[in-house]
């Protein structure tokens, strides 16, 4: 097994202390991914580093973090992918969040969003056979949908987004208006709107899109989308939202 | 009379489930865990909703245990499964032998079973080995280790429990021959302190052993680790199966937008660090495409590895090393007031944590029933507002 030996400068925060940058050089295999090293400073050079993870396969959105600047998961990303071989690694926790201690921010805003964006994080009704991962896609490839069984009436999954809180690190709106409801928020927004053909619910979920810190906000800057590790492209449901705003308010009159 | 306080260590899903037990039960419940909440075994999991299929041939207590918690699960947390069953199929001769004690496996551990003619499962499963010999189908699901705690824990807070995360346990604190508490620190600040309790429940999984000789007692816990490998694409709408008895890269679960090969065995010094050998990841992928092909040109997403809390018995090697779970009250070994669940898997996790708050229950005198079979839980994002 070839070893990479990989210098991390790794973001460090305790309360009541400077905010500064450790470095340690870690060994890893050369096909480790970043969760992977992360994991070796802690078992192996300082217990105290704090940082969060749980699946290891892009399931949970718990370990995300900035690596050289880019919000990442650390879990999918190859050191080898993202390493020059020369320059410390630097991580860094996600922008627009309080940080709790070194690579751990506090999400709590980030939940309270979601929660108001009623999305449920299962999705009824979509085989989930083809091999993308964007859902629009699904609905697009009619030649791979499956003949559903007598007993299975439907198939049904997870959403693709994860609640990672990337999107929102990621949002240069987030930078200059703290109440902006955010990308995920805002495509739960879309998912939940797809979902229902209620007239209350709809008038609801437009509602909050609609808002003064809703669709509108979002400068169009797609930065959510590029960095989206689950092609949700949360952009783009906002612009499908403010789409379908504005096609109600010609209808209206 | 204030109620007892029960400290639970760890935030896996049996310290999760257990919280939420007891503090539905009314005890004063605090859970300490060192990193985020699932950051142990419990998350680094399959996702698989065991319908009991995988033991109905081998361990009818398990596979019976898993076919009661896989409904109570679907009526307590239904927003957080995928539920679209799974197959248990025959590739080769040994494995269609192996058919008929399954189905009568499954009608002893009362597992739904249905006998899919080839064509028809081909035609539910596209990716499916096409020489496949036989499939049943049962009621696997897929849920998510993360939320599944997160939703136990958010549940528990709303009737009081506190839970702290980043903090780690460095020692207990003991009268002569009974626990009294336990020294923390919380590693976001480094501060220590001492919580008092009146019963102190281990459940660290694969770090149990650690735990419990922090407060002078051994425990029989072999850390075996197993290796699982993520596809970057799903092949497959139902968890499926080799029709066999339980092997190496005998599974493929599908999620969201993967597919999860697992697993292998084999045990481990340290659980704090495991180097993932690389021909167990070949293996899986050998294994994996055997039964649906695509996994060769499949790209891979991530590939994990994580200590299981299996308890020892002697002369059995890591696979037999039973599934269910084991209890530990160490009055036996001298000390008291302190308890140790572990072994057993996600899917039995409120079961497990059952049978504990009725120890817990028993050891300080509380005559309140569990009532966690019927309670829907609270939404997970709770957790973190």
């Amino acid at each position: 097994m070839n070893m990479l030996e990989v210098p991390l400068e790794i973001f460090r925060y305790k309360e009541g202390e400077p905010p500064h940058h450790d470095t340690f050089t870690v060994q890893v295999p050369e096909t480790a991914h970043v969760i992977d090293a992360i994991d070796a400073v802690w078992a192996m050079h300082d217990r105290s580093l704090v940082f969060r993870r749980a699946c290891h396969h892009s399931s949970c959105g718990s370990c995300s973090l900035r690596v050289n600047g880019v919000e990442m998961l650390p879990c999918i990303t190859r050191v080898k992918d993202v390493w020059d071989g020369r320059a410390p690694l630097r991580l860094d926790p996600l922008r627009n969040f309080p940080v709790v201690s070194d690579l751990v921010v506090d999400l709590s805003s980030f939940f309270q969003r979601m929660s108001a964006a009623e999305m449920t994080i299962t999705c009824d009704a979509e085989s989930s056979l083809p091999l993308s991962v964007d859902d629009f896609a699904v609905s697009k490839i009619p030649s791979r949908a499956v003949e559903l069984p007598v007993n299975l009436s439907r198939f049904n999954r997870f959403e693709n987004c994860i609640e990672c809180a990337i999107c929102m690190s990621a949002c240069p709106t987030m930078a200059t208006d703290e109440k902006f409801f955010g990308p995920a928020a805002l495509a739960a927004i879309f998912r939940a709107r797809q979902k229902t053909d209620n007239p209350a619910d709809v008038a609801h979920l437009l509602s909050l899109a609609d808002g003064e810190h809703g669709v509108w906000r979002c400068h169009s800057a797609f930065e959510c989308t590029a960095a989206c590790p689950q092609a949700v492209d949360p952009a783009g449901k906002i612009m499908a939202l403010r789409r379908e705003l504005i096609t109600r308010r010609f209808k209206k009159r | 009379m204030r109620s007892p306080q029960v400290l639970i260590v760890g935030a896996g899903s049996t310290g999760a489930a257990t919280a939420h037990d007891l503090a539905l039960r009314g005890f004063r419940v605090t859970v300490i865990e060192r990193g985020e909440v699932a950051s142990g075994t419990t998350g680094r999991n399959h996702c698989l909703l065991h319908s009991g299929g995988r033991y109905c041939v081998t361990d009818h207590e398990s596979a019976i245990e898993c076919i009661d918690e896989n409904l109570i699960l679907r009526k307590i947390m239904p927003d957080l499964l995928e539920l679209n069953d799974g197959l248990f199929v025959a590739i080769s001769e040994s494995d269609l032998a192996f058919k008929e004690r399954f189905l009568e496996g499954c009608a002893t551990c009362h597992i739904p079973a249905r006998d899919i003619p080839v064509k028809e499962v081909l035609a539910m499963e596209p990716f499916l080995n096409p020489g496949v010999l036989a499939a049943i189908q049962v009621p696997d699901g897929v849920f998510e280790p993360f939320r599944f705690c997160l939703a136990f824990l958010a549940t528990a807070r709303l009737h009081g429990a506190d839970v702290r995360t980043y903090s780690e346990v460095i020692g207990f604190v003991r009268s002569t021959n009974c626990v009294t508490g336990v020294k923390v620190q919380d590693r976001r600040t480094g501060k220590s302190e001492t919580i008092g309790a009146d019963l102190v429940v281990n459940a660290a999984g694969p770090w149990a052993a650690e735990i419990a000789a922090k407060a002078g007692v051994r425990i029989p816990e072999v850390p075996t680790a197993g290796v699982m490998v993520a596809l970057d694409c799903r092949l497959n709408n139902m968890v499926v199966n080799r029709l066999n008895k339980p092997s190496d890269g005998d599974i493929v679960v599908p999620q969201r937008a993967t597919s999860v090969i697992g697993t292998t065995s084999w045990v481990v010094e340290n659980p704090d660090l495991i180097s993932i050998p690389p021909e167990h990841v070949a293996r899986m992928i050998r294994q994996g495409e055997q039964l649906l092909p695509e996994v060769r040109n499949a790209p891979m997403r991530a590939k994990m590895a994580v200590a299981r809390p299996l308890i020892a018995r002697p002369g059995e090697d890591a696979r037999q090393v039973s599934r269910t779970f084991e209890c530990f009250d160490h009055a036996s070994d001298g000390v008291n007031g302190f308890i140790t669940i572990a072994g057993g898997k996600t899917t039995t996790a409120r079961a497990m944590a059952e049978r504990v708050a009725d120890i817990v229950c028993k050891k300080l005198d509380v005559d309140t029933p569990c009532t966690t079979r019927e309670l829907p839980l609270a939404s997970y994002r709770l957790f973190y507002q």
